[in-house]
């Protein structure tokens, strides 16, 4: 019997090994390559997904536990050709190095500032603690994201 | 329901003895899938009957009542945190939990998937559980079966469906200490839990456990007689546990040394004893 799904709206079918990961899912049969596969074992962040509305990694969901899910990726988080506004705060302060960690990033700080609309920085800190970068050192990331707090700038 | 396909599948049992009759069957309890999933990185195989435990209402509840508490074992440690919040006698368990992994692990790892990895030495949960003295209710073919923690991960590998842990709630205070190599993110190289029983700042009741060091969790019985009866004092608590640290057979493995774990026990210990004091 297919694992049914939804993935960025669309309902999708997939008759696989159900213990497929998600992140192999998205990136192999639908050539969602936002989310990138770098440790594959939970540490990084760079695969972080939507699912049923929670940031978490692609790669340790295997897709046979995904029946009826809500999964929503990077390219299906805002409509084509607009950004939201962490990816936005991103361009604004000119974050982004080699992008590698970014898809994960934004996935993971949409949802916490959802929960957490006026957070501290050591706040965005622990949110962060799951997103590894490789090459920015997190402070401009932090203030870009301090920048759009519903309270305003830092 | 089964979900089946030509390489694997995981049946989705309903009742608690249909999931024990799959495993007796051969079938492997899949939680959070964050120890499963990562079977090959580990040189394991990775079962290929697996059994969901979504639908079975007697491993979700999560009941923290003035006499006792409640956890079943496909709470995630990120509801289990949150649930715990602002109970002191919980207050190891609540930051074993919210401490953990990094947050997106914390929202699909589970209670019974932590104690269901064997292999895994530097479970959070163990030893918090371990200090609040919990009870583990395990579903098995011959019934249901309640086991003290220790009892519980002597006869781990054996078996039974984790359904839930109850803890007696108390007027004990708790912490938990826990040392991973980055400020956050990684497994602790060393875990020390602690549930006591202060009066008069002097320690009636001691629980201590100690996570990470060894292969397996366990409580550290001859640190706690030494401090039952003696005040709460976080720098005596590390002067003692320096001197009894040789009580443990520490563990090499890539993320420290066994010298090291051993070195930094003390200070854990201090730590949370520090905690307990505020
Ligand atoms: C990057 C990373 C960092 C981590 N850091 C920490 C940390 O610092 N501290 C910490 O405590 N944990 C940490 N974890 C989590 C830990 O390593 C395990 O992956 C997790 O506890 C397993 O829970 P799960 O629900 O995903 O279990 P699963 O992977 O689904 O299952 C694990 C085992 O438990 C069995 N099992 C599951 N549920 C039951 C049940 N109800 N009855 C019987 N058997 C059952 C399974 O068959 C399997 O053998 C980390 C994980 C990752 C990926
Ligand atoms: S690839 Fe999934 S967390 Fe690193
Ligand atoms: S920008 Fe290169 S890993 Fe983050």
């Amino acid at each position: 019997m297919p694992i049914e799904l939804t993935l960025n709206g669309e309902s999708i079918a997939l008759d696989i090994d159900p213990r497929t990961p998600l992140l192999d899912v998205l990136r192999d049969r639908h050539g969602l390559t936002g989310a990138k596969a770098v440790c594959r074992e939970g540490f990084c962040g760079a695969c972080t997904v939507h699912i049923d509305g929670q940031a978490v990694p692609s790669c340790l969901r295997p897709i046979g536990l995904l029946q009826g899910c809500n999964v929503v990726t990077v390219e299906g988080l805002t409509a084509p050709g607009t950004l939201n506004r962490v990816q936005q705060a991103f361009i604004d302060h000119d974050v982004v190095q080699c992008g590698m960690c970014f898809p994960g990033m934004v996935m993971t700080l949409t949802t916490f500032l959802d929960g957490t609309p006026n957070p501290n920085r050591d706040e965005v800190k622990s949110a962060l603690v799951g997103n590894i970068c490789r090459c920015t050192g997190y402070e401009r990331i932090i203030d870009a994201v301090l920048s759009i707090r519903s309270e305003g700038v830092a | 329901m089964t979900a089946q396909t030509g390489y694997g599948l995981i049946t989705t049992p309903q009742t608690v003895a249909e999931a024990v009759a799959a495993m007796a069957g051969g079938a492997v309890p899949i939680a959070g899938a964050t120890w499963l999933l990562r079977a090959p990185l580990r040189h394991e195989p990775m079962p290929d009957r697996l059994m969901s435990l979504r639908c079975l209402t007697e491993v979700q509840a999560l009941d923290i009542g003035p006499e006792r508490a409640v956890i079943g074992a496909m709470v995630t440690h990120d509801a289990l945190a949150g649930a715990l919040a602002g109970q002191p006698d919980l207050a190891g368990l609540a930051t074993a939990a919210g401490a953990s992994a990094n947050p997106g692990i914390r929202r699909i790892a589970t209670l019974g998937g932590n104690l269901g990895a064997a292999g895994f030495a530097a479970s959070d949960l163990v030893p918090a559980l371990l200090a609040a003295d919990v009870t583990a209710v395990l579903a098995t073919g011959s019934g249901l079966q309640s086991l003290p923690m220790a009892a519980f991960l002597a006869g781990r590998g054996g078996g039974g469906l984790i359904l839930r842990v109850e803890i007696a709630r108390s007027a004990r205070r708790a912490a938990h200490a826990r040392l991973p190599m980055r400020k956050a993110g990684d497994y602790p190289c060393a875990i020390v839990s602690v549930s006591a029983d202060v009066s008069g700042g002097t320690i009636r009741d001691i629980r201590i456990a100690v996570g990470a060091v060894e292969s397996t969790a366990r409580r550290w019985s001859s640190l706690e007689d030494r401090l039952t009866g003696t005040a709460l004092d976080p720098a005596r608590a590390e002067a003692a546990a320096r001197e009894m640290s040789d009580d443990f057979t520490a563990r090499d493995a890539v993320d420290a040394p066994g010298w090291y774990r051993l070195s930094v026990l003390p200070v854990l210990l201090r730590r949370a004893f520090t905690q307990i004091k505020v």
